[in-house]
């Protein structure tokens, strides 16, 4: 199997491919690859494809980044979500309205908004699959999901009380 | 035969049709590939520089790709040329064909003493 070294090279270019936002499937073939080639040579991977960032990067001209304004309508959007949500919160344990909205037309609004932000990191944290044998080769990404999905609603939460405490 | 001191960007320009002409010989994997442009006089062309070729050459369409079962090792990735790319091997290696002989004539030649 694998040495260690060549387990953090691979996880490396994991990374570096996800940057780069190419598709698991894909990702688990160019693995799978390197995998096969370097037990067949017995090379280091350094040595026979490079670092993982100027492999990755040779690798996806066809995987061009995203342009910055696609990642600033991202973000944005991200962030007028999680207002609308907040705010429809804070309305709905308060009462009344916000800025002529009550909470049942913020918080819809707010979870439509997050709608493409959510997919696309639900994309991107798809499991990455051998395809020799459909075994994960990295370590599930679904964690962390949870684990950011855990922590926003905590936060949520936390925002939501302070709020009613104040008023 | 090859020089030994061949440019590189002569071996990138080349390397694509290399690539393909050595797969259209028969299905083969990575390594062999590299084995073969090697036995071919195109010096050891590292891994990090046959795969994305070869990876092009099949988003291109030239190429398919399927994983087998490898004896006693990890399982290779076998290419096979496809039509598209045997019509695209024999039109650029005739395009390539005249293009040299073009460049040939156009160069002094070392070996006519004069």
């Amino acid at each position: 199997m694998s040495t260690s070294v060549t387990d953090v090279w691979q996880q490396r270019l994991v990374a570096a491919l996800r940057a780069r936002r190419v598709p698991a499937e894909r990702i688990g073939e160019v693995l799978a690859e390197v995998d096969s080639h370097v037990a067949e040579t017995g090379e280091d991977p350094t040595e026979a494809f490079g670092t993982p960032r100027e492999y990755a990067a040779s690798l996806t001209h066809e995987h061009r980044r995203d342009r910055p304004a696609l990642l600033v309508l991202e973000a944005l959007s991200g962030a007028a979500a999680g207002w609308f949500v907040a705010v429809g919160a804070v309305t709905l344990l308060r009462g009344g309205e916000f800025a002529g909205m009550p909470w049942w037309v913020l918080v819809p609004l707010g979870l439509l908004l997050g709608v493409p932000g959510g997919l696309r990191i639900a994309g991107r944290a798809r499991q990455v699959r051998d395809p020799r044998t459909g075994a994960p080769l990295t370590p599930t990404p679904r964690r962390a999901l949870v684990t950011i999905t855990g922590t926003l609603l905590a936060l949520a939460l936390v925002v939501a009380g302070i709020a009613v405490a104040l008023t | 035969m090859a020089d030994d001191d061949v440019p590189t960007e002569w071996l990138r320009a080349v390397l694509p049709l290399a690539v393909l002409a050595v797969v259209a010989e028969e299905e083969t994997y990575g390594y062999a590939v590299a084995q073969r442009l090697q036995a071919g006089g195109l010096g050891a062309v590292k891994g990090g520089t046959l795969y994305p070729v070869l990876n092009r050459l099949e988003a291109e369409g030239l190429l398919t790709s399927s994983w087998r079962e490898g004896v006693g090792g990890p399982g290779r990735k076998f290419f096979a040329v496809t039509t598209a790319g045997r019509d695209h091997l024999d039109r650029r290696s005739a395009a390539w064909h005249t293009f040299t002989e073009r460049a040939g004539g156009l160069l002094p030649d070392p070996r006519s003493a004069r």
